[in-house]
């Protein structure tokens, strides 16, 4: 029996509840072959909820319990968790940032690369000078000027090697040496792209060069000063919302924007909303799906009797969503919030409760 | 099978496509005939032309060939190009030591390595947020609830399509891809909407 329903259990998750329509033709059914409606509702659905529900409500002294009831998962729960109102639903966002870098390169990446380049070099054809440059132009001039400062190596970024000179089996680099850092390579690449040499052919003086505008560096004052408000810190890694919200007579807690959803609302609709007047609308954002990503369960705290709710528990799902530009702002926010932060995972780990952190640690990224 | 194409390049040379002798026959007796010969041929443009024996006069008093033809210099660059480019100058596959090469066999590996420890990192982080995603739909799917809602109503609705895909389903600002460094403008901090 316990294999029969064990195996009929996939099939019967995925069974009418799921969708209206075919809710609708399978409850005649039900109701024809048992006379108690609500008893009938709990017998067939396999749902933990309902089961704990119905079982204590209404024992049902003459039938024994149907195979579908055997199936429903055995979780440890208050007496008082099939009620639907000893929990309040909510619905929480978590605004991230995506990352706008690449991660950073592996000493052993950048080494592998530079590596490949010098294989490559050893197997491609030799650069032909005059078919890339016409004789004596002043580009021919530069090239010339270049090439002789890189010791006649044509290619800009694998350092001092030949391939095909005396040395050109030994391609490979000495340990210490900085020649496949991607921060020497983007120097190289500047020093070469400058002009040497001026369109009538004469050489440049160097004090007459027009240096190359060097890409803009990877942390930025944000990054240096340690702005936690800002989101144009940790560029290479995603970055989460949090704002604090005021607890009476206890410490500020830190957490994702949240709200309860009324019965008029779902969650996405409750989500966006919630977003909305907590951190204003001059966010770009976008909604990644209606599906919640991550949920965290508060329990309900049950008097000693074991029947009543003596603090209403919650159940917060939450809706991933992605900011594109703009910046959180929660002056007049309806929900109290008081500050807010963007942070990496590892800075939220330190700042949300720990029991809040692993409830949505599992949608997290490393990156 | 084994026959290459080198083969036959004598073949050809010994059959000349052009009948010489047959033009030298016509040009130095012009006769009525053959005039009428060639009027009446139907294969005219098979037969050469009718000054060809000035040629091999010209080559033998300049002896320049095909230099003679003034050629462009691009074009002289080009072929040279082409000619280093052959297969006869192209380096040849790397050639290795028996410790250079167990190295290079070393380095091959780790970067096999590097590269399957990376999928695999991405492997488990999408099984981990594929399982939270299952839990909490789960959970809503156990979930009475907002109101008077029946059992399950949040999860139906969560899962329905209308209106995520089309035109404006993902906006174009997402299709930003990672650069190695910034933006001058890293982050639009004063975006309105």
């Amino acid at each position: 029996m316990m294999s029969v329903s064990g195996r009929g259990s996939a099939l019967l998750r995925s069974s009418h509840r799921v969708c209206t329509q075919c809710a609708r033709s399978a409850t005649p059914r039900i109701i024809a072959a048992r006379p108690s409606p609500a008893f009938q509702l709990a017998a067939r659905r396999c749902y933990a909820a309902e089961a704990a529900a119905a079982a204590p409500s209404q024992p049902p002294p003459s039938t024994p319990p149907p195979v579908t009831t055997t199936t429903t998962t055995t979780t440890a729960r208050p007496a008082t968790a099939g009620d639907p109102s000893a929990y309040r639903i909510k619905s929480g966002v978590i605004l991230t940032r995506p990352p706008l870098l690449t991660r950073d390169q592996t000493p052993f990446e950048s080494a592998f690369y530079l590596y490949q380049k010098r294989l490559n070099e050893r197997l491609t054809a030799p650069f032909r000078r005059p078919f890339y440059y016409k004789q004596d132009t002043a580009l021919d001039l530069d090239f010339g000027i270049k090439l002789r400062e890189r010791h006649g190596v044509p290619a800009k970024d694998i350092g001092r090697y030949n391939p095909r000179g005396r040395l050109g089996w030994n391609d490979e680099l000495l340990v210490g040496s900085t020649t496949s850092d991607p921060a020497y390579v983007v120097d190289r690449l500047l020093a070469d792209a400058e002009v040497r040499v001026s369109e009538d052919g004469e050489p440049i003086a160097p004090e007459e060069r027009v240096p190359v505008e060097a890409p803009l560096q990877r942390r930025t004052a944000a990054d240096e000063t340690g702005d936690v408000r800002r989101l144009d810190r940790a560029m290479d890694r995603t970055l989460y919302l949090v704002v604090r919200r005021e607890v009476e007579g206890g410490e500020a807690v830190w957490e994702f924007p949240a709200g309860q959803v009324p019965t008029e609302e779902t969650l996405h609709k409750t989500a966006r909303r919630v977003l909305e007047e907590t951190a204003g609308v001059n966010m770009n954002t976008w909604f990644v799906g209606r599906v919640p990503v991550a949920h965290h369960m508060i329990k309900p705290v049950v008097a000693e009797d074991g029947a009543s709710v003596v603090q209403r528990g919650e159940k917060i799902f939450f809706i991933k969503g992605r900011i594109l530009a703009g910046q959180a702002d929660l002056a007049g926010n309806k929900h109290g919030f008081t500050d807010f932060q963007w942070l990496t995972q590892e800075e939220l780990e330190a700042v949300l409760p720990e029991k809040y952190f692993r409830s949505v640690r599992g949608m997290m990224d490393p990156r | 099978m084994s026959l290459s194409l080198s083969s036959f390049r004598g073949l050809a040379s010994r059959f000349p496509a052009r009948p010489t002798s047959v033009t030298a026959m016509a040009t130095t007796a012009a006769s009525p005939i053959t005039q009428c010969l060639r009027a009446l041929s139907t294969t005219a443009s098979a037969l050469a032309p009718l000054v060809p024996s000035k040629k091999p006069k010209k080559d033998t008093t300049k002896k320049a060939g095909r230099g003679a033809e003034v050629r462009d210099p691009k074009m002289i660059n080009m072929l040279s190009h082409f000619a280093v480019l052959s297969p006869k100058r192209i380096p040849p596959p790397l050639r290795m030591g028996r410790n250079r090469h167990l190295r290079h066999w070393t380095i091959h590996r780790a970067w096999l390595l590097f590269r399957r420890r990376e999928r695999e990192a991405r492997e488990r982080t999408l099984m981990r947020q594929y399982q939270s995603m299952n839990n909490a739909c789960e959970e809503l799917r156990l979930t009475a609830g907002p109101g008077t809602r029946d059992e399950g109503y949040l999860y139906r609705v969560a899962l329905e399509k209308k209106g995520i895909y089309g035109l404006y389903g993902v906006p174009i600002e997402y299709a930003r891809a990672q650069t190695d460094t910034p933006a001058k403008v890293a982050w639009d901090h004063d975006w309105k909407r």
